[in-house]
């Protein structure tokens, strides 16, 4: 998260393209005013990049409810003022989740959270097209359904899940995340049944072997997710 | 031009330095700060969240109108507009709590819901298939609820205090006509409908909606899945038989199509039996259902089947004192159509229709017995939403039965037809005047052509929520419904038989535990009294009967207590008097039971990936005629009481292993005897007792799923 900063400010940078040494008090006149009129222009982009990257800088910081709350307002504005874009609509929703798995045992404030989850998750389906990343998430929200009670949705959820997952495995086989929870479901399936997770720790070692050859297409999109692969790992030791 | 520099830079540092800090506070209306509210200018990206005293504040370099947005889950968004001119703002904000009708009250007078959407639901759809005892059948694990009476004879539904024939089964919103398979008299039936196809089920013991008529009881409204998600093949083998299922997806449509088989006879040569089958029942049955999304929101569904059954029984008969056959074929068609879309917003269309052909050839004794049922129903309901508070409902129907029967002796025939249409309309308007009271007023008009006549029914309930946990609940209405075809058979002089509902209740559910209480009065009138034994006479039958019901009914449902278990614990009391049919005098009818008790557990067994389920059932003596004594229905049933089992273990992930045994103990269960028609020589009417088809049942199965990923498994069937 902390290179998504930098990053971020890096493409900044080269949004301001000024030389001042080839030219006179006009043209340094008309810049000036085109550099006025460009920065209003501009600031909307500007301002989003900026945005973004300051709320995705926080999730480093984020430890309780609270601080994901807080986060996931700034990624609700964040949508509601760019309506077009995917990204912020993705944290919003991934904010809500990690909500709705940390609260300790209040089922409807579960299926509240992921209420809202639900409802940036059905926006990105409608402005994407075949974004790994959004099918990804969407797994992730079918779980966070069924831990709310796993003994009645294990099945209808635990199917979507693995279903979405799978689309997202379809779309971008080499998408970190989409086989990380692929891997996540296939390692409680194996659970379910007896079998010995330590099975997937191949296919585990070379997530995390291969975790970072995966560029993201811009500095704002969904990059997380290496800790717990790593963690899969740890376990198979 | 150093000035115009001069003036931009101003211009650029004024647009860098003015800044407006907007601070203030959210207040939540009980619970006073709200912490985490976002609080924000619309269109821009400046804002923040209230920290954890419901404070906040934040800077922006925005100049002239914006408007502020406070926003948290669970209120309403509170908007303002501000005028951003670079001194502070400061706001106190009062967020009102948002009216959301899944938290609202929820009528539950009479009303049990089973389907996964809510957590205050009594069951789940996976209990209607789980319950130990009901063996997959839909009707016997309605029994496990409060407000029914097990008749182990009939299998069928009896509601507080209702005759079974006085329940309506739906699909869909459309009616099933013959909803039970055929069966020997005394003989226990079971439902016709595999209950896995079914997401989410109402069962209403009373007080329903003004949109259901022809139900003096109870209604029971099943729900059918929506699209599958995925291409499979399904395989079940059952000690009694095996199905084939096949699903197709293509598009926005989905297909599936089912094969079975069912036999008895290898399962009845292995077990002890108390009937003398010649023939064991042996049915054969397909089933096609189609999916079809239209438009954005629409959805059709059309699942039709058929089913033909038979079996020859042999039973005593006690005026010849000698073994006679009872056969049986039926033979059953069944469509049902519905589609549902919105209309805009806040209108929502639902049509309905179904048809029902179903055949009976029956022959004992050299006597052979015909019956024939075309039903057909046909519903269109608008419903529309005025406010978010208010919701108005209406709707037209038409029900068309034409039932016949013939009778053939070796010397005589004759035959009998009733063909009646109803016609109905409905309308009713939901309303809240907040999150803690709802009121639901309607009524309905039916005419009947074959009877000529028209009724009215008022229907009204409301509840009252009394904290976050408990609510009252109370119901009214008049429920009318068209005299039985074994009297229409012979006479159209007769009017709609009348109950009207009186219904209390009181739920409280915290966090897995629900504690439901109801206490209810029935008031029967206008039922159809037969005056002589000249059944065959229109003079024979007036509209004089009736009677009462009254009762309490209590359910407890516990899944938090005991780690990986579940269970409930219904208790019904029934204190009921009729004078209807042939009685002589006002007496409690044969099909009540005084007390009724359920207790239903169900244990995970992680490790073992089992779900063991476990349930006894307990009905106290029923009444039953014995014509050689004086006094009318003065004889009792031996109590009933039965202990089942059932197991079910994930084998592979795509292979289940079913086991279940009902009556495991094997008590003794008699439903009182039957006699004969004719005094024998001494004047003494003979009897002989009724009993189940044998002391204990065992069904062994196994469910195997393909698809092509390969780890599917029909869990959902059994878990």
């Amino acid at each position: 998260m902390r290179n998504v900063k930098e990053r971020c400010f890096n493409e900044k940078e080269t949004t301001t393209p000024i030389n001042l040494k080839t030219t006179n008090m006009k043209t340094i006149h008309i810049t000036l005013a085109m550099l006025f009129i460009s920065f209003a222009a501009m600031s909307q982009k500007e301002q989003y990049y900026q945005a973004m990257g300051e709320s995705l800088s926080q999730y480093a910081t984020c430890k309780s409810m609270d601080d994901f709350q807080a986060l996931g307002n700034k990624f609700s504005m964040i949508a509601k003022s760019t309506p077009d874009e995917w990204l912020p609509l993705y944290y919003h929703a991934h904010c809500y989740i990690i909500m709705s798995f940390m609260e300790p045992s209040d089922m409807n404030k579960k299926d509240a959270l992921l209420d809202a989850a639900e409802i940036s998750i059905n926006k990105m389906l409608e402005i994407t097209n075949k974004e790994a990343d959004v099918y990804a998430l969407q797994a992730m929200f079918y779980s966070g359904r069924l831990m709310v009670n796993p003994m009645e949705r294990g099945q209808k959820f635990g199917m979507l899940a693995s279903q979405a997952a799978g689309t997202a495995m379809g779309i971008d086989p080499s998408n970190p995340r989409a086989r990380l929870i692929k891997l996540q479901n296939d390692i409680g399936t194996a659970r379910f049944f007896g079998q010995d997770p330590k099975a997937f720790c191949d296919q585990a070692k070379e997530l995390v072997a291969t975790w970072d050859g995966f560029k993201p297409k811009s500095s704002l999109h969904p990059v997380w997710g290496k800790q717990q692969a790593v963690e899969i790992t740890a376990s198979c030791n | 031009m150093k000035n115009s520099i001069a003036f931009f830079l101003f211009l650029f540092s004024v647009g860098l330095s003015a800044q407006t800090t907007i601070s203030g506070t959210v207040r939540a209306p009980k619970d006073g700060s709200l912490p985490g509210a976002n609080v924000y200018l619309k269109g821009t990206y400046d804002g923040t969240s209230s920290n954890v005293d419901g404070k906040f504040s934040f800077k922006t370099q925005k100049k002239g109108s914006y408007v502020l947005m406070v926003e948290f889950m669970g209120f309403e968004p509170f908007s303002k507009e501000l005028e951003l001119t670079g001194s502070n703002i400061h706001l106190d904000v009062e967020l009102k709590e948002k009216f959301n009708r899944l938290d609202a009250v929820t009528i539950t007078a009479g009303t049990f819901e089973a389907g996964d959407k809510k957590q205050a639901n009594h069951l789940s759809s996976l209990d209607m298939i789980t319950t130990a005892g009901a063996a997959g059948d839909v009707f016997g694990a309605l029994q496990t609820l409060p407000g029914t009476t097990t008749n182990g004879e009939s299998g069928r539904l009896f509601v507080k205090g209702g005759d079974s024939d006085e329940s309506q089964t739906y699909i869909d919103g459309a009616l099933v006509h013959t909803p039970y398979n055929s069966s020997a008299p005394n003989t226990a039936t079971r439902g016709r409908f595999n209950p896995f196809m079914f997401k989410g089920t109402i069962f209403s013991t009373g007080g329903y909606s003004a949109e259901y008529g022809q139900a003096l009881s109870s209604v029971l409204l099943l729900n059918t899945n929506d699209m599958p998600s995925q291409n499979q093949l399904d395989l079940s083998i059952l000690s009694i038989g095996a199905e084939m299922a096949v699903t197709k997806m293509k598009g926005n449509s989905a297909l599936t199509a089912s094969l079975g088989y069912t036999n008895l006879a290898p399962y009845m040569q292995l077990v002890p039996k108390n009937y003398q089958w010649q023939k064991a029942p042996e049915s054969c049955n397909g089933a096609v259902s189609i999916r079809r999304k239209t438009g954005k929101t629409g959805m059709l569904k059309i699942y039709s089947s058929f089913d033909n059954g038979s079996f020859i029984l042999a039973q005593l008969d006690l005026d010849q004192n000698k073994m006679i056959d009872y056969a049986l074929n039926n033979r059953n068609f069944f469509v049902n159509a519905s589609w549902k879309a919105n209309l805009g917003e806040k209108t929502t269309l639902s049509s309905a229709a179904s048809f029902t052909s179903d055949f009976d050839k029956v022959a004992f004794d050299g006597k052979h017995w015909d019956k024939e049922l075309n039903g057909f129903h046909l519903k269109q309901v608008v419903s529309r939403e005025m406010t978010n508070k208010v919701t108005v409902r209406a709707g037209a129907e038409w029900f068309s039965h034409l039932s016949e029967q013939i009778w053939q002796t070796p010397v005589d025939s004759f035959s009998n037809r009733v063909n009646n249409n109803v016609i109905a309309a409905f309308t009713e308007a939901e309303m809240y005047t907040s999150g803690r009271f709802v009121a639901r007023i309607g009524g309905r008009v039916e005419y009947s052509d074959y009877l000529r006549k028209f009724n009215m029914a008022p229907r009204i309930t409301a509840a009252w929520k009394l904290n976050e946990n408990s609510q009252f609940s109370a119901a009214y209405g008049w429920f009318y419904q068209n005299p039985s075809d074994d009297y229409l058979f012979y006479t159209r002089w007769l009017g709609y038989e009348r109950a009207n509902h009186y219904i209390l209740s009181y739920q409280s559910s915290e966090k897995g535990r629900t504690l439901r209480a109801e206490i209810y009065y029935k008031d029967y009138q206008n039922l159809v009294k037969q005056l002589t034994d000249e059944f065959y006479l229109p003079e024979s039958y007036n509209n004089n009967g009736n009677g009462f019901a009254r009762g309490l009914d209590l359910y407890w449902r516990d899944k938090k207590t005991i780690k990986h278990g579940d269970y409930w614990i219904s208790y019904s009391y029934l204190d009921t008097r009729r004078n209807y049919r042939n009685y002589p005098e006002t007496a409690i009818p044969n099909f009540a039971s005084t007390h009724n008790l359920a207790v239903v557990y169900k244990h995970w067994f992680g490790k073992l990936r089992s779900l063991a389920g476990v349930n006894y059932r307990y009905s106290s003596p029923r009444v039953y005629n014995d014509p050689n004594s004086n006094n009318f229905n003065s004889m009792q049933t031996m109590a009933y009481h039965t202990l089942d089992v059932s197991w079910s273990f994930l084998f592979k992930p795509h292979i289940i292993i079913y086991g279940a045994v009902t009556n495991l103990p094997g008590f003794k269960q008699e439903f009182g005897r039957r006699f004969s028609s004719q005094p024998d020589e001494s004047g003494i009417y003979q009897s002989t007792a009724i009993t189940p088809g044998s002391g204990r049942f065992f069904v062994l199965a196994c469910f195997i799923t393909f698809t092509k990923k390969g780890d599917q498994n029909q869990l959902d069937k059994i878990q």
